[in-house]
This record gives C-alpha cells, sequence and structure tokens, in this order.
C-alpha cells in the first residue's frame, strides 16, 4: 500500500490545512491603523477608505464591470486554449520518445525564455488588438502544461504498457483508457502552474498597451495621479488572484481523490 | 571508455533539429518564402547583436538587469528566509501570520508596478517593488516548511544541549533546512528573472527588458530579437549555474524524477 | 489425453544489443495440457522473464515458435493472460477495483454479462467486499488478487504468472497459493507459474521445468506425483515433497 509519507507529504498536508482566521489579524491591523493615521490627503499613501471611493467612482462610469469581464474573459479562454494546446503535443511528444529527444533543446529553449519578454514580440508582429492578447497568454501558457504532460507520459510504468500489449488495446484505446488518465496528475499541476502566470501575462499586456482590461485600469489611474484607485484596483486583483488560484486548488483535490496521495515536493 | 560513454549522451538529434530549424528559417528569409515585414533572419539578428555588444549597450544594460535581479533577490531572500525562520520555529506566529500570507500570496508581481510608479516614478526602486515583493513567497514557504519539518525534535534535542534560542536555530534549525530553502532561494531566482524584465518592459526604462520593448517601439526587428535570445540566454546560463552550484554544495536538493 | 493447450517448439530469444547479439534463452521446449499448473523455477538472470514475455506474446521468439492451441503466436492471442510481479503498476489505480476487473473485458461484452463475470471473479478470490475501493486502498496481497480477478474475468485458457507473490509476506503468500489451487479446480485454467522459490513451484506445480543456464535452457521437467487437494502444512511434510524439493535444488545448484 502506498503507506510511506515523506517528510515532504507531512509538510503538504501542513501547508494545505486552513490556516486560522486569527491569521488575518495583521493585515486587520494595518488597514485600521492606515486608516486611523492617515487623515490628509497623502497622494502616495491614501487611506483605505480613499481606495473605496476611488473603486466606486471607477464602478460609476460602468467601466470596472466591463474590464474586469475582458480581463477574465482572456484568463478564462487563454488557459482553455493552452490546455488543450499542451495536453495534445504533450502527448504527441511523450508517445514518441524520440520526437522527445528530437525536440528537447528547442523546448528547452523556450522553457527557458521568460514569457514576458516575447510580449513585445507580439505586440509587434500582432498589433495592439484583444486577439494578440489571447494570443501571447495561450502560448505561453501552454508551455508548463506541455512540459508536464510529455515527461509524465514518459513515465509511465512499463508494466503498463505491458498491461495494455497484453490485452491487444488498439493505439487509441491505449491513449484514451491508459494514457491520459496516468498523466492526470501532472496536467494538473501543470495547469496550477499556468494559471499565475495566465494572469500575470493578461495584466501586462494590457498594462503596456492599454488594451481593455484590469490592467489598462491600473495605468490609467497611476497616469491619472488616482493613487486610490491604484491601490483599490490592487485589492481587486489581488482578490481575482486569491479567487482563482484557491478555486483550482479545491477544484484539483477534488478530481484527484481516487489517485493514489503522491509525495509533495518542494 | 569515459569519451564513448559521452559520445553518446550527446543529443544528436537534438542538436541537429536545432540547427535545422534555424537554417529552415534563414533561408526562407533570404529566399523571399517569409516575408513578414518584422521578421529578420537569425544571421541579422545574430550581426545586430554584435552590433549592440560592441556599442557597449547590450553590457550596459545587462549589468542593469543582473544588478535589479541581484539586489531583489537578496532583499527577498534575507527577508523571506527571516519570515519563514519565525513561522517555522512558531506556531503562534503560524496561527497569527499564515491567513494573511496567504491574502497576500496570490497578488502578482505586475500588479505592483502601477503602484511603484506611482511612488517612485521610473526608476529603479519600482524595479525592486516589483521584482522583490512576488519573489519574497518561494523562500518565505519553503524555509517555514523545511523548519517545521523538523521542529519540534530539533528544539527538544537543543534543549537537551542547553542551547538558548539563538544557538538552536543558528547551528541545529537552519542548517537542517537548509536543503528546502536552497530549493525556494533556486525558485526565487528564476522568478526574479522574469519580474525584473517584467518590471523593465513596464516600469523602469533601463536594462534588457526596456531594451526590447524600445527597439520593438523603433521598429527595429533585429535589435528586439537580440535582445530576447539574450534574455533566453540569460535565463538558461543563471538557472543552469546556480543549479550547478547549489547541487554541489547541497546534494540533496538535486531535482528528483517525479514520484 | 487431449492436445496441449499451450506449445513452445525450440523456441530462442536472442537480443541485439550494441555489444553484439545476446542470447536470452534458447532452444526451450514446453507444454502444457487442459487444466495443469506448470511451475518453471531457475535461478536470477535466466531470462525467467523474457521466457514469459515470449509465452505471453509480448516478444516474438528469434527462432522457434510458441503456438496456443494449436495456432502460431503473432502477438498477445485471446487466450492468453499475464498477471506480473508488480501488482501495483499493473493496476489502473485511479479505477475502482471492480472497474479494473472490468478493463479486459468491458469493451467485448454487453454490460450485464460484463458485470457478472466481475462479481464472479471478485468472489473468486475473496473480494466483493472491496469491489467499490481503490487500489491503493487496498494491502498488497488484495491487489495481486484484484490482478488475478482481472485475468480470471477474462476466461482465459491459459495463465501466465511472473513470481507473481515474490513481493509478499510468508503468510500471505501461503493464503494465495492455495486460493491459486482452488481457482484452477474451479475454472480448470492452465497455468505457467514462474518463480525462484523451488518450495512454491513444488507446492504448487503438477510439473516443474527446470530453466537454468546462460543463456537459459530447460534443464529438466520434474511430474510432480503429489497428492491433492495439497496442504501448507501436510504435504510440505512429505518425504516426497523433501526429495523433490533436494533434488531441484541440486539441479539449480543452489546447495
Amino acid at each position: 500500500m502506498t503507506g510511506q509519507m515523506s517528510k515532504f507529504a507531512a509538510f503538504g498536508r501542513m501547508v494545505s490545512q486552513l490556516p486560522s482566521p486569527r491569521g488575518l489579524l495583521p493585515i486587520v491591523l494595518v488597514l485600521v491603523a492606515w486608516q486611523l493615521l492617515q487623515t490628509g490627503n497623502s497622494p502616495y499613501f491614501p487611506p483605505p477608505s480613499a481606495w473605496w471611493r476611488g473603486m466606486v467612482q471607477i464602478a460609476a462610469g460602468g467601466k470596472l464591470l466591463t474590464a474586469s469581464i475582458a480581463t477574465i474573459e482572456t484568463i478564462v479562454v487563454g488557459l482553455a486554449i493552452s490546455i488543450v494546446a499542451g495536453v495534445v503535443i504533450g502527448v504527441l511528444i511523450g508517445i514518441s520518445p524520440r520526437t522527445g529527444r528530437a525536440l528537447g533543446p528547442l523546448l528547452e529553449f523556450f522553457r527557458a525564455m521568460p514569457p514576458p519578454a516575447i510580449v513585445p514580440l507580439a505586440i509587434l508582429f500582432l498589433g495592439y488588438d484583444e486577439r494578440m492578447k489571447l494570443t501571447i497568454v495561450a502560448i505561453s501558457a501552454m508551455w508548463p502544461i506541455l512540459l508536464n504532460t510529455s515527461s509524465a507520459i514518459l513515465q509511465i510504468h512499463p508494466i503498463l504498457l505491458d498491461v495494455s500489449t497484453s490485452l491487444r488495446l488498439s493505439v487509441l484505446e491505449r491513449i484514451r483508457l491508459i494514457v491520459i488518465p496516468s498523466v492526470v496528475p501532472a496536467i494538473l499541476l501543470g495547469i496550477r502552474i499556468a494559471l499565475p502566470l495566465t494572469i500575470v501575462l493578461t495584466l501586462l499586456v494590457e498594462i503596456l498597451t492599454s488594451i481593455e482590461g484590469i490592467g489598462a485600469l491600473m495605468i490609467a489611474a497611476q497616469r491619472n495621479f488616482q493613487s486610490g484607485q491604484v491601490y483599490g484596483l490592487l485589492v481587486l486583483v489581488g482578490l481575482f488572484g486569491f479567487v482563482l488560484n484557491n478555486g483550482f486548488s479545491i477544484a484539483q483535490s477534488a478530481i484527484l481523490r481516487r489517485w493514489p496521495p503522491r509525495n509533495v515536493q518542494a | 571508455m569515459a569519451s564513448r560513454r559521452t559520445l553518446a549522451n550527446i543529443n544528436f538529434s537534438g542538436i541537429s533539429v536545432f540547427v535545422l530549424i534555424l537554417a529552415a528559417w534563414e533561408a526562407s528569409v533570404r529566399l523571399g518564402a517569409i516575408t513578414f515585414e518584422f521578421f529578420p533572419a537569425p544571421s541579422a539578428i545574430f550581426a545586430g547583436a554584435v552590433e549592440l555588444a560592441r556599442d557597449g549597450i547590450l553590457l550596459q544594460d545587462l549589468l542593469h538587469t543582473l544588478l535589479s535581479i541581484a539586489i531583489g533577490w537578496t532583499i527577498a531572500t534575507i527577508v523571506g528566509v527571516s519570515v519563514g525562520l519565525l513561522l517555522g520555529f512558531s506556531p503562534l506566529a503560524r496561527r497569527y501570520g499564515l491567513a494573511s500570507i496567504e491574502v497576500l500570496r496570490p497578488i502578482p508581481g505586475i500588479a505592483f508596478a502601477p503602484l511603484g510608479l506611482l511612488l517612485f516614478g521610473f526608476s529603479l526602486q519600482t524595479e525592486l517593488v516589483v521584482t522583490v515583493l512576488p519573489t519574497v513567497w518561494p523562500v518565505m514557504i519553503n524555509t517555514m516548511g523545511g523548519v517545521a519539518n523538523v521542529q519540534p525534535r530539533l528544539t527538544d534535542v537543543g534543549r537537551t544541549f542547553r542551547l538558548n534560542s539563538y544557538e538552536v536555530v543558528r547551528y541545529l534549525l537552519l542548517p537542517a533546512a537548509m536543503p528546502s530553502i536552497v530549493v525556494g532561494a533556486r525558485i526565487s531566482l528564476s522568478l526574479a528573472l522574469v519580474m525584473a524584465i517584467v518590471a523593465e518592459i513596464v516600469g523602469n526604462p533601463e536594462g534588457l527588458g526596456y531594451g526590447i520593448v524600445r527597439e520593438q517601439q523603433a521598429l527595429h526587428p533585429e535589435f528586439m530579437f537580440a535582445y530576447i535570445a539574450v534574455v533566453g540566454l540569460l535565463g538558461l546560463i543563471l538557472n543552469a549555474g546556480v543549479l550547478a552550484l547549489t547541487t554541489s554544495l547541497w546534494p540533496s536538493t538535486a531535482p528528483r524524477p517525479v514520484a | 489425453m487431449s492436445a496441449p493447450v499451450f506449445e513452445c517448439r525450440s523456441a530462442s530469444v536472442v537480443l541485439s544489443l550494441s555489444a553484439g547479439p545476446r542470447p536470452i534463452i534458447s532452444d526451450i521446449n514446453l507444454e502444457l495440457r487442459h487444466a495443469e499448473f506448470l511451475s518453471i523455477v531457475g535461478p536470477s538472470g535466466t531470462g525467467k522473464t523474457t521466457l514469459l514475455r515470449m509465452l505471453g506474446g509480448l516478444m516474438r521468439p528469434t527462432s522457434g515458435e510458441v503456438l496456443v492451441k494449436g495456432r502460431v503466436l503473432t502477438g498477445p492471442p485471446e487466450d492468453v493472460v499475464i498477471v506480473f510481479q508488480d501488482y501495483a503498476n499493473a493496476l489502473l489505480q485511479w479505477r475502482t477495483v471492480a472497474s479494473n476487473v472490468a478493463f479486459g473485458i468491458e469493451r467485448k461484452l454487453p454490460r450485464k454479462e460484463c458485470a457478472d463475470r466481475v462479481n464472479d471473479a471478485l468472489s473468486l478470490v475473496g473480494l466483493l467486499s472491496r469491489a467499490d475501493d481503490y487500489p491503493w486502498q487496498l494491502s498488497g496481497g488484495m491487489q495481486q488478487r484484484v490482478q488475478i480477478a482481472r485475468a480470471l474475468a477474462l476466461r482465459p485458457a491459459v495463465m501466465l504468472m511472473d513470481e507473481p507473490f515474490a513481493s509478499l509476506d510468508a503468510m500471505t503468500k501461503a493464503g494465495l497459493q492455495d486460493e491459486l489451487l482452488r481457482v484452477r479446480d474451479r475454472t480448470r485454467t492452465s497455468f505457467v507459474f514462474i518463480t525462484h522459490d523451488i518450495e512454491e513451484a513444488v507446492y504448487l506445480g503438477d510439473r516443474v521445468a527446470v530453466l537454468n543456464g546462460s543463456p537459459g535452457r530447460i534443464e529438466d521437467i520434474v511430474t510432480i506425483d503429489l497428492p491433492a487437494p495439497r496442504d501448507q502444512i501436510m504435504t510440505r511434510q512429505l518425504p516426497q515433497f523433501l526429495s523433490y524439493r533436494y533434488g531441484l535444488h541440486k539441479a539449480i545448484g543452489y546447495g
């Protein structure tokens, strides 16, 4: 039985358990102190009440909703495309070790390339529009999923492949019934990495190009010295990130309930 | 024979695919098969890189980015290890601190760029804000985990030997947690590179990231590609170098095959 | 007596390695009859696993042939199922026990018949109560029984077993040995059972073949004339058992 739990598994258990709500005390204290101490109209450190006022201002114009939708849309659609592309290409590469070896250096090169560095390239080739934003997000987020998928396929135990040969499974059956279920945990791990990446890239493109989205609002607020809005939008982005990341975490645990518990890696 | 074995280990197919693609790229641009307005041939990119290097701009930008990474990563490591030690050591600190960390952690570093610009304008400080804030987390979490793994056993050992708290941390906890800390620091370093580039693209007109944007806006694709290639190479060298260094000092931190 | 269910005629396997061709097993001649239990013993490195893979159609013999029910093998045959030693990796850990047992037949039979066979197989190995659990929730011995059940669901003519109990503790092993014999009696399946444990080979087998040497050859085939049903305590005390054991030890060169 998979009864051995290494100390990393214990670490994983510890981190994944819900932290005590009392842990929010530092943040609450800072916000309260900030609010009380900043009575003047400091342009650099406005109190939380000013953040709220700033956000209401943007929301009144209806721009907050449209920007949020634009950003979330890019993140969700971009992630979806990257998942499909990453899994399909990852499976194709993983199935043929020779292809994997041949493409190895190329993949390593793309993996080491920080996606933000490619953003100006995308702007140059694809222009300043929604399609460019989606393209760069999807292509960059594809890599962690692709790499995780292909390496997981290479690690499918040979005995399992023997079983599928012995039971005379067709190639499609083998992929559907054995290969894909075997790599689901790795795919989810890849998505886990890709998700924050899509958020960062979406915001980056929006900040750089002012294409519609939260990032565009942020940079506009900064240019207009609306410091309350800058802080408020920061909190909003934090909220997005929190909900998306933790939401995915919960979904991941739910899906992986039927898989044997893994040792968590640092 | 050692030479025969290393010969067999060289990935011939991999290298030849790489070279083939570069050659095909070069050929198709020269022969006019690809005529995107801004799509230079590899030879043009290489020539551009040489020109940039000769003018000294490339080196200047490279050094700026490296400096930014170095400072940012050092600050992040110091803060991350300190807070991580505290959290790992003290369940009380965890109870009153973890939830806050879980709330702050998901904030993407890029979101701090407008704030940094607001406070510091186009300057190194803005770049550091964007670089330090996200890179603190991997070090902190890993330090905390590394310490929590050996607690309270090791503190008990310390008490048996009548060590005070400082000595326990310095001689027991820190060395025991070192492998975890090292892994966290490695992750932080590659993250610092990415965030520095991000900061230079939007916040601070200096360094390799700015180089990419500058050449893009000036419509000099060969220079832009050259900068991108340098960034990619920097990432490879930095990661490989740090991996080699840390693995030789702490062999237990070598990457393990997954399950 | 009827024709052999399983036959191996002068089969050899030679691997082409970078250092040159390497014969693994040579000139294997075997015959297996209906409901017969053939044990194959040999020390490590004699090609036991290669032999099993060849018999199971996972590997083509370099010369000679393998026949199942008179037909020459060109790939994994319908009537033969392999049970691997590494049960954890041979089962689909993300499927329930029942779903695992159904794996071989689910695409070939209508649902009702499939479900019936799964229940029969699980009853035969005594795991009907764990049908909805996942393999990783079961002990090693239980997981191996699930693999056996999966093989049984296919109603094969021959079951090939590659040291299936080698990584289990002695008590679990003994229980599974008896269970296997009961299954054979109930289903009249033929077995080829590979092991390095001489006592296990004698206890289970109607005949024991000795695979030895490099390349591995069948040096001897001993008919085991012990009373049935076998009993862990009584059978293993019989003087005949001990003399078979002694003879095989000498033949392999353990002594």
